[in-house]
């Protein structure tokens, strides 16, 4: 829900308030699925009367008040009627008091646990932590992920469905699966970062507004949870990728590696943010991945130039990595850091071995890092090779056109 | 990601199937449209019209200038197509797999690189 013009800061107002106050009312009259749909109601109703009649003084007051008719509405199944009689009074009704300093935050939190229930596939956890959590409405979430608006409705009622079927409980996690329904959540959250940062298929490499609302999210879970160190490196490990945006696509809208990134244009307040908090976690000695990777990505950005990267670093990184979150994704990665500390000989032998695993054997990532490390061995045939077969690869076009611009700048002639 | 699947076929075929198989060969495809339909994941599945009626549409002297296809000629040609958007290409292959002739008929399985969405 975007606010009308004039009035900007009222879709950030609504967002901010919308897991609150479906909290509320989930904990008050139970049926997560009607309350959502009552809350989006009450959300697009002060969208088309706010910014006239302007902010309530208590806008949660407000917002709990008319999704509470809304869903009363529903469940005595007079909703038209009734919304005609009251699209009147609503404005002018007497605001009920909100509730009082109560477990709001704990019901945020269990709300953004029963979003990303296991229950439910990746893109349903996503799209209802959007809608339930985010206060986005279906119409934004299918924009952002260019689907029908119809597929994203039918995907969040389903989501819905399942959690209903699954017969959660409106309750955060206990003790002994906590861990890992939040390593759920944090892998949600990541999800829509990265959907924002290098969209996996289309034209334009980032759509910001999907990343954005990764990190207030992500911020407003560390709020919560200051305590968790792998919150906190998600957050950093956010920051210090978003602080790159503006030097990663050129003014066409190309993909700019990092070895050619202008370094003045990283946003150093953001660097900064990140680098504080990755530092404020790791000395406490319960990494994980995330933080991790935050560190790698920290040591990039503090890096001033490519050549001044401290690689022996990153290659104790990765390795570390590879113990906590195993994948053939780190394994690339580390490949690429061997190569830089020992030699593009040493990386291209890991390479190697890694060809023969089947979930990167026809991956445009293996292709393209292979790529990179014969161009640093000097092999331009091969290494031209490898990049065209990496750009037949990759489904994102800006990816696409770098890696043949890479080939093409090596003037090797077609075979 | 999004994925396009399609299958293939010609007049010849689709003639030698008994006319009181169509209705259940229906059925099966409407069911298996639903399903996907109802988890989000089926964006829109389309049924192309006979050979007979595709054209070849060149622009001359900046008016369009229509012949018939080539496609008559051509043993098989693109019957349906359906637009899927699933998590990953596993599934993709898995609902592919799903559909009811897949048994029989291999499915063309394509990732979408990029689109221009009408309505955003």
């Amino acid at each position: 829900v975007t606010g009308a013009p004039g009035a900007p800061d009222i879709g950030e107002l609504l967002r901010e308030l919308a897991p609150q106050v479906l909290g509320a009312l989930v904990r008050r009259y139970g049926e997560f699925g009607a309350c959502e749909d009552a809350v989006q109601e009450a959300m697009l109703e002060a969208v088309a009367s706010w910014p006239a009649s302007g902010v309530p003084e208590s806008p949660k007051g407000w917002l709990v008040t008319v999704a509470s008719r809304r869903l009363i509405d529903e469940v005595r199944g007079e909703h038209a009627r009734r919304r005609r009689e009251q699209d009147h009074a609503v404005a002018s009704a007497p605001l009920e008091q909100p509730p009082g300093p109560g477990p709001d935050h704990d019901d945020s939190l269990t709300l953004l646990f029963l979003c990303c229930h296991p229950a439910l596939s990746g893109p349903s956890q996503v799209a209802l932590t959007l809608r339930a959590v985010g206060g986005l409405s279906t119409a934004q979430i299918a924009a952002a992920f260019l689907v029908p608006e119809a597929t994203m409705a039918q995907r969040i009622s389903r989501a819905k469905q399942a959690i209903a079927a699954s017969g959660a409980r409106f309750e955060l996690p206990g003790p002994a699966e906590r861990p890992e329904r939040l390593r759920i959540v944090l892998h949600v959250l990541y999800l829509i970062f990265n959907e924002g940062y290098a969209a996996t298929a289309g034209a334009g490499l980032t759509a910001p507004e999907l990343s954005g609302e990764a990190i207030r999210l992500t911020r407003w879970l560390h709020r919560l949870l200051p305590q968790d160190p792998e919150i906190t490196g998600l957050l950093a490990l956010m920051l210090l990728t978003e602080a790159r945006r503006a030097a990663r696509t050129g003014p066409d809208g190309s993909l700019v590696a990092l070895d050619q990134q202008d370094r003045g244009a990283w946003d150093h307040a953001l660097i900064a943010e990140g680098v504080a908090l990755i530092s404020s976690v790791l000395p406490l000695g319960e990494v994980g991945p995330y933080q991790v990777q935050a560190a790698i990505a920290a040591v990039h950005d503090e890096a001033p130039a490519m050549a001044a990267t401290d690689w022996p670093q990153i290659l104790a990184l990765y390795e570390l990595l590879e113990q906590l979150a195993p994948g053939p994704m780190v394994s690339l990665n580390r490949a690429v850091a061997v190569a830089m500390v020992a030699g593009p000989d040493a990386g291209l032998d890991l390479l190697a071995a890694l060809e023969s695993d089947r979930r990167l054997a026809g991956h445009h990532r293996l292709h393209a890092t292979k790529a990179h490390l014969l161009e640093m061995a000097g092999d331009a045939t091969g290494a031209v090779a490898s990049y065209r077969e990496a750009a037949r690869r990759t489904t994102s076009v800006p990816e696409r056109r770098y890696l043949l611009a890479r080939a093409a700048r090596l003037g090797v002639r077609e075979p | 990601v999004k994925y396009l699947l399609m299958i293939y076929g010609n007049r010849e075929k689709w003639e030698s199937m008994p006319p009181d198989a169509w209705p259940d060969a229906i059925a099966r495809q409407e069911a298996f449209n639903a399903k996907y339909r109802e988890t989000g994941e089926l964006l829109g599945s389309y049924g192309l019209a006979d050979a007979a009626r595709a054209k070849l549409v060149r622009r001359q002297n900046g008016l369009p200038a229509v012949t018939d296809g080539p496609y008559l000629e051509t043993k098989e040609y693109l019957a349906s197509f359906w637009l899927l958007d699933c998590e990953s290409e596993e599934r993709a292959q898995q609902i592919a797999a799903d559909m009811p002739f897949a048994d029989a008929e291999p499915v063309e399985l394509w990732p979408v690189l990029h689109e221009s969405a009408a309505d955003q």
